[in-house]
């Protein structure tokens, strides 16, 4: 017994070894547990999914070799402190060429320091605190290896405050989690409500912690100040909470908020009451394009299910798989640092499922973050709640995704 | 308006407090006969929690269901004291603080293994479409709550006073020795309050999860709470564990509304601090005399 299993163990070193001279190791980090998850997982069975389709037509051919895709999970919790541990663990891993994930604004804020560090290649997605970016600008660093593949709450807060304002509301009340997400949720939306000309009013601006489930309070003080709308940063469970607080305090207001209103553990915990509910999104689980219809239907059938949880973070997962392997390609390397360089500089455009990528990203400029962030407010829509899914909340940009794929 | 908003507040903190007592019930029922309290207790909420979700979805009715939970969360108090409580009380150490502890670890990883880290609604066949009470918005599920939570506090406070057991345990409580030597037996006693403690548990578990969903951390939060309550109010009163619970829920919700919603927490640990300092024995705690 003994052993055939050293005799196991050896050979599966073996094969290992074997395995990672003609592959690409890509390091897949996320909540797969906890209140995240919907959206870990999704980003992360998103991204298998590119890399499965990549690897069955071959690989990535560089020099005379196709080399196939390789991934590493890792599971961080949605916590900064595990987060900061997985990052360290794969700053020093071996012949790794990148990272693609973080779900938590909080653990790209903990843990990309190590990656940058090491120079190693990350996209992040689909977290999409602003500080994540802005973190690497306000220390002015020269050289950096991190990018960003999501609408970053910059761009979402945006939406948010013109959709409020393009419904007619004056008074909003402003609510966000405890978290650095939630925090600078907060800040870019009463920046954002400055910038586009102090139309709203904010009568409350009200905190919850993660794992709250009485929302009484902070709903009442947005009621006695008479707001119109909530506008709401968190994630899925302490949103559902908030949606079951409006119901029960009779509160008929809508609630606008950051992408994650699209988590299926608000959409499920919060039921009819989560219905009407806006917030940005990057993909809509509707088979508008051949292209989003295959994979669509390839990620149900994959992962045996009826509807993908965050189908944003599977999305994004995807077509940042495929942007990677664009860069790999270019670079003709394995190398991180070759494959940060090919990615700053994107000859080919990179069909995807969102949108066919032309130079998602440039040359590092510690002045302009966008030059290290893919999205723009062009690549965004405004989804909504309904009956348990996310659909488009304005035809207009139903067909406007429509144009933008056939051309 | 303003009047009505008090009236909100007051109510649903209250509601919370109610599940903050019940939860302190069970460390008073414990500290009362063996003077050594569960400090997994959060644990056991959680493990019947999960264990009543399983029930309901593998078919048993909600009905049955409660039953199946509070003999599970009961079985759970047991396994507590045979395991982690007895030896210690026997030596006369403290080591029930640490291998309760243990346990609770334990418990929590089982908990993640068995049914995963995801936050799970709990199907419930009480409604919890608001109804409208004198300007005051309530759920017949918070009402529900309520209900439950004084149901087995009732019952337990019946069950010690009627019963010839619950005598004994009386007995236990008010002076071990002289119980011990009318023929009861301490043991025997304080396994019945750990039983009684995680049927206690259990309740709080099947009552909140409605609303908190189930999770591996679900009662982490509220069994600070709980703790801060059994406290304040002292681990003698029974009486005192719920009337302070609900005034602890209902500060919070005034504080939350009145100072901000980042002080929520505030009060507790302002009455804890306050409590320690001018009544170490709680608020409803009998002074003890320390033989030397």
């Amino acid at each position: 017994m003994k052993k055939t299993l050293l005799a196991t163990l050896m050979l599966s070193m073996f094969a290992a070894s074997a395995y990672a001279d003609d592959s690409i190791k890509i390091a897949i980090s996320g909540p797969f547990s906890g209140g995240s998850a919907p959206m870990g997982t999704s980003m992360r069975d998103g991204a298998k999914l590119a890399i499965a389709e990549i690897n069955a037509a071959g690989g990535i051919k560089i020099g005379a070799k196709k080399m196939k895709l390789e991934a590493v999970e890792r599971d961080d919790e949605g916590k900064n402190e595990r987060g900061a541990l997985v990052a360290q663990e794969l700053a020093s891993m071996d012949g790794l060429s990148g990272v693609i994930g973080t779900v938590n604004t909080g653990i790209a804020l903990s843990g990309d320091k190590h990656l940058q560090e090491k120079g190693i290649t990350k996209i992040i997605t689909p977290a999409a605190g602003s500080a994540s970016m802005t973190q690497w600008s306000k220390a002015g660093v020269k050289d950096l290896s991190i990018f960003r593949f999501a609408a970053h709450d910059g761009i979402q807060a945006a939406m948010v405050v013109d959709q409020a304002i393009k419904s007619k509301f004056t008074k909003v009340a402003i609510l966000f989690d405890a978290t650095n997400y939630g925090v600078s949720g907060r800040d870019d939306l009463i920046d954002q409500i400055k910038k586009q000309g102090n139309k709203l009013e904010v009568v409350a601006t009200e905190k919850f912690n993660i794992g709250d489930k009485d929302m009484t309070s902070q709903l009442l003080r947005a009621k006695a100040g008479g707001a119109q709308a909530i506008l709401i940063w968190g994630i899925g469970p302490e949103l559902a909470a908030v949606a079951n607080g409006l119901a029960k305090n009779g509160m008929k207001i809508p609630m606008i908020g950051g992408w994650t209103l699209s988590m299926s553990n608000f959409i499920d915990n919060a039921g009819k009451n989560g219905d009407g509910a806006l917030m940005p999104q990057t993909f809509i689980e509707e088979a508008i394009t051949p292209k989003a219809q295959s994979f669509i239907e390839g990620y149900h059938k994959a992962y045996n299910v009826t509807r993908i949880p965050s189908p944003v973070s599977a999305a994004q997962g995807y077509d940042a798989v495929y942007i990677f392997a664009a860069a790999v390609k270019q670079a003709q390397s394995a190398d991180t640092t070759k494959i940060k360089d090919a990615l700053e500089d994107l000859k080919e455009p990179v069909s995807g499922v969102i949108a066919t990528w032309k130079h998602p990203f440039s040359k590092w400029n510690p002045a302009n973050v966008e030059t290290h962030e893919a999205f723009r407010s062009s690549d965004t829509v405004m989804g909504m709640v309904s009956d348990g899914h996310v659909v488009f909340a304005n035809q207009a940009d139903r067909e406007r995704l429509k144009k933008h794929a056939a051309k | 308006m303003n009047m009505q908003i008090i009236a909100q507040m007051v109510v649903s903190g209250a509601l919370m407090g109610s599940v903050y007592a019940l939860i302190a019930y069970g460390f008073q029922l414990t500290y009362a006969t063996s003077k050594s309290i569960n400090f997994g207790q959060g644990e056991l909420v959680m493990l019947s929690a999960f264990f009543s979700l399983t029930l309901l979805n593998i078919g048993v009715p909600y009905w049955l269901m409660v039953p199946g939970g509070l003999l599970f969360g009961a079985a759970l108090g047991l396994l507590v004291e045979r395991a982690g409580v007895r030896l210690a009380l026997q030596q006369k150490s403290e080591g029930w603080i640490l291998l309760t502890i243990i346990l609770g670890l334990l418990g929590f990883s089982s908990a993640e293994n068995i049914w995963g880290r995801d936050d799970r609604p709990f199907p419930t066949p009480i409604s919890s479409d608001a109804l409208h009470v004198f300007g005051i918005n309530i759920t017949p599920l918070e009402i529900s709550v309520a209900i439950g939570v004084f149901a087995i506090m009732g019952l337990v406070e019946l069950f010690k006073r009627k019963t010839l057991l619950g005598k004994a345990f009386e007995a236990v409580s008010a002076d071990r020795d002289a119980a011990e030597l009318m023929g009861i037996s301490a043991t025997r006693t304080i396994m019945v309050s750990y039983g009684l403690s995680g049927m206690v548990a259990a309740m709080a578990g099947i009552l909140i999860s409605p609303i908190t969903t189930v999770g591996p951390t679900m009662a982490s939060a509220l069994i600070l709470k709980a703790f801060a309550v059994a406290v304040v109010a002292g681990l003698d009163s029974g009486f005192g564990v719920v009337l302070i619970g609900i005034v602890l829920g209902a500060l919070e919700s005034l504080t939350s509304f009145y100072v901000g919603s980042g002080w929520r927490e505030a009060p507790g640990l302002v009455l804890l601090i306050l409590a320690l300092a001018v009544r170490p024995n709680g608020v409803f705690g009998k002074a003890t005399i320390r033989k030397v």
